[in-house]
């Protein structure tokens, strides 16, 4: 299976990025800024996402709720978008900003390559998953030697974040996977996490507006509600 | 509102007045909230980014070979993409609109600055067939335009109607160019 | 409005006009609490559902395999889609919760005791057609846990004997195919019509059988104003939810397309019909569960009559004490139905539905026979 990444990984070599700031240590302890009430995607680990995504996930798994032009959502124009894009291949047909992010392995291919396992849809991973962000670092990261008493079956591997704990996908991750354009190291851990984000941000696109609006909506209406409290008790003043 | 009477009382008047405040800005307060939440049940009836992405679709023309032409369907008509020969621009610049049997000249069938690219609708407008020439090797006519299989009218390169029973010229579509090589429809 | 208006207006359209200064002027008890605001709520929010439905039955589709895709749609392409869809399931979740609670409440206070049967009655009958359409809301989204919930469902409607069959039948159409989800869409929206029919008649039967009070005030502008005070909370609290828990206790695998090939190991369902789902779940064999939950609701249409208090009695101490410990004893029985099945949660089921029974069938009836006025 290793054609598909070492494909995706000739093709996805020119994807370039604006940011230059180093990440910020988001792995000791392991957090992400959308996580919490207020939180927000942090755009410079979506965009490092989107490359390890690119690089190793989009060999065999699709996302096809995104289209390429909703990457813009990431802090990109969509001339980088464009740009981005540019080498990116699907049925052999360059993909446009209006194109799906679809897997480059047919399902059937796909299916015969892990022994019967068709790798999933990507797009809603997080939300269906209890604590989807962190599941999705633990299961990256969580690839281990099978303990002694585990008999794993063909095709398999031993993972400890996965339900069952066998897992038909292949380690996905190596240290130096990608080169990330803004300078930060690229470890397992660290393309784990950035990943995680990314599929985060797939799965739930709109959480930085829902935010946005919802804290002045809530703001205006504790205003509206005393206003209402003030105009109620000089009403009711003479009724006692 | 407040009915004030005649001699009424200074501070009976300022409690009024302060009511009438507080009640109208608990009134506007609360015009602005269903405003508010009233605008995204309109907005969601605006079109969709994946409506506006098929009803205006983008369409590579850089790799359109000079004297060949593409053909891509839209709204469930079949579009006409030509790219002309510096011998055809001349040819029909030099035609005479009005000795056509429908006058118009050439840069009526153009954009200004994106002269070589000709996008025309392609059906006969007498018996609506989809006409002959996209290729250099179809049957093209005597001003190697279009032809139509069907009642034998032929256009030149422009999608003027030179002769046949057809009456008018090739339908051009609302298109506008983002750039050289990309033109988007509608 | 200005006078020269009303003037106009009452000479063109009288009935306006006349209907609109008699509700104003309308006189009521002057001692009413903030909960009194709970039925304008509920219509409140019904008819919001209603508009948020209209705008999302642009985009949906309701087709296996293609009703998921179109919520994809609706969550990510339509503008302010996210947004409408939100309103949609948060205001199922605040119609719920203001529904128990006036439930709650008419048990507390008693107002369910003679006259106030058919006002009771319509009230129960309400909560039966939006666990109806809840759950024809929930089926609709075709995820990896509603479609084996709708299948679950439809296989028991198979089984049932022809009575609740025939209903079954109705609703669902027969066996799941490829026009169910099209027959539940219709489904949804017309039961929540005729909800809306039974909710005005709620309001007049409630109208008829509401005592003179001694001491009243115009509905304008003192109830108006009271209103919105009780109308500025609930919008807070909703606002709240929409917009930081838009996916409040929903099971995480409602956002995963339906797997015909795989059945979740749990198959919670929104929390607003963990209720029902307990119910249908208590019992064995495939006729248990409806017995189990025509039983509930039958208890609860015999309040009126399973009360013992003499006319006019207020009800006690005990009683309601009673009361709160069967609120706690139905959230417990959710809590249980929401963890899935298993040895210990069956016993529990049992043991939470037993109280349920006792606290109507015999403690109800005790208490409320100490009540001598």
């Amino acid at each position: 299976m290793k054609f598909g990444i070492f494909a995706a990984a000739l093709l996805a070599a020119p994807l370039g990025f604006g940011a230059t700031a180093h990440a910020e240590d988001t792995l000791v302890p392991l957090h992400w800024q959308s996580q919490g009430t207020f939180g927000s995607y942090d755009q410079a680990a979506l965009q490092r996402g989107f490359l390890v995504y690119q690089t190793v996930c989009a060999s065999c798994h699709s996302a096809s709720a995104v289209h390429y032009r909703d990457l813009t959502a990431l802090g990109l124009t969509t001339e980088q978008v464009a740009d981005l894009i540019a080498n990116i291949k699907q049925d052999n047909q360059p993909v446009t900003l209006n194109s799906r992010l679809i897997g480059a392995l047919p399902k059937a291919q796909a299916a015969a390559t892990f022994g019967g396992a068709i790798p999933p849809d990507l797009s809603n991973m997080v939300a269906a998953r209890p604590k989807g962000v962190a599941y999705v670092y633990h299961l990256l990261t969580g690839y281990q030697p099978a303990p002694a008493d585990v008999t794993l079956m063909a095709k398999h591997y031993y993972n400890a974040a996965y339900p069952g704990n066998q897992i038909a996908m292949p380690a996905p991750l190596t240290d130096n996977a990608v080169t990330y354009a803004d300078g930060t190291k690229a470890t397992t851990a660290q393309e784990a996490s950035d990943v995680a984000a990314f599929l985060s941000w797939v799965s739930d696109p709109n959480l930085d507006a829902r935010r946005q609006i919802g804290l002045r909506a809530v703001i205006f209406l504790i205003f509206l509600t005393l206003l209402a409290i003030a105009t109620k008790r000089k009403i009711w003043r003479d009724v006692g | 509102m407040a009915d004030l009477e005649v001699g009424a009382e200074i501070n009976e008047v300022e409690t009024l007045v302060r009511r009438d405040f507080l009640k109208i800005l608990t009134v506007s307060a609360g015009a602005v909230a269903l405003g508010a939440t009233v605008w995204p049940f309109i907005n969601a009836l605006n079109p969709t980014a994946d409506d506006l992405a098929i009803a205006n679709p983008i369409i590579e023309v850089g790799a359109i070979a000079p004297n060949s032409a593409v053909r891509v369907m839209w709204n469930g008509q079949p579009i006409y993409i030509r790219k002309l020969t510096p011998q055809q621009i001349a040819d029909n610049l030099a035609v005479v609109a009005s000795s056509l049997p429908d006058p118009a000249d050439f840069t009526s069938r153009v954009k200004p600055g994106y002269e070589s690219f000709v996008v025309v609708v392609g059906l006969n407008t007498g018996i609506p067939c989809e006409l002959l020439g996209n290729s250099p090797t179809d049957a093209r006519g005597p001003v190697d335009g279009w032809t139509c299989p069907c009642d034998g009218s032929i256009y030149d390169p422009l999608g003027r109607v030179r002769s046949g029973p057809a009456p008018n010229n090739l339908a051009i579509p609302r298109f506008s160019f983002l750039n050289a090589t990309q033109i988007q429809l509608g | 409005m200005s006078d020269q208006t009303k003037t106009w207006l009452g000479s063109r359209l009288p009935i306006a006009h006349n209907i609109g200064n008699q509700l104003s002027r309308k006189p009521l008890a002057a001692n009413q609490p903030y909960l009194a605001a709970l039925g304008m709520l509920i219509t409140a929010t019904l008819l919001f559902l209603v508009l948020s439905g209209v705008v999302l039955s642009a985009y949906y589709v309701a087709a296996e395999h293609r009703a998921f895709q179109s919520i994809q749609l609706i969550m990510r392409d339509v503008n302010d889609g996210w947004l409408i869809r939100s309103f949609h399931a948060t205001g199922t979740t605040m119609l719920f919760a203001a529904v128990y609670l006036a439930i709650f409440r008419a048990l507390v206070t008693g107002s369910y005791r003679l006259p106030g049967e058919l006002v009771w009655s319509l009230k129960l009958v309400f909560l039966l057609l939006m666990l109806l359409v809840g759950y024809l809301g929930y089926a609709m989204q075709d995820s990896a846990v509603s479609y084996w919930s709708l299948h679950g469902v439809v296989q028991t409607g198979a089984g049932l004997a022809s009575f609740p069959a025939n209903i079954f039948n109705w609703v669902f159409g027969g066996p799941a195919g490829p026009g169910t989800l099209t027959r539940l869409a219709v489904m949804h929206g017309l039961l929540t019509f005729i909800a809306l029919g039974v909710l005005a008649l709620h309001y007049f039967a409630k109208q008829a059988i509401t005592p003179p009070a001694e001491k009243t005030v115009p509905l304008h502008p003192y109830y108006t104003s009271h209103h919105f005070v009780a109308a500025g909370v609930y919008v807070l609290l909703f606002a709240v939810l929409v917009f930081f828990a838009p996916h409040l206790g929903e099971n995480p695998l409602n956002q995963a397309p339906a797997n015909p090939l795989l059945v979740p190991a749990v198959t919670t369902p929104p929390w607003y019909l963990l209720p029902a789902t307990a119910l249908t779940h208590a019992l064995p064999g495939t006729n248990g569960g409806i017995i189990a939950f025509i039983a509930a609701f039958a208890v609860l249409f015999g309040m009126p009559w399973l009360d013992r208090s003499a006319p006019g009695a207020r009800p006690g101490f005990l009683y309601k004490l009673l009361v709160v410990v069967l609120a706690l004893d139905v959230i417990a029985l959710c809590l249980v139905a929401a963890a899935g099945p298993s040895t210990i949660n069956a016993v529990l089921t049992i043991v939470f539905i037993g109280w349920y029974f006792l606290h109507f069938l015999v403690l109800t009836p005790l208490a409320t026979a100490r009540e001598l006025n």
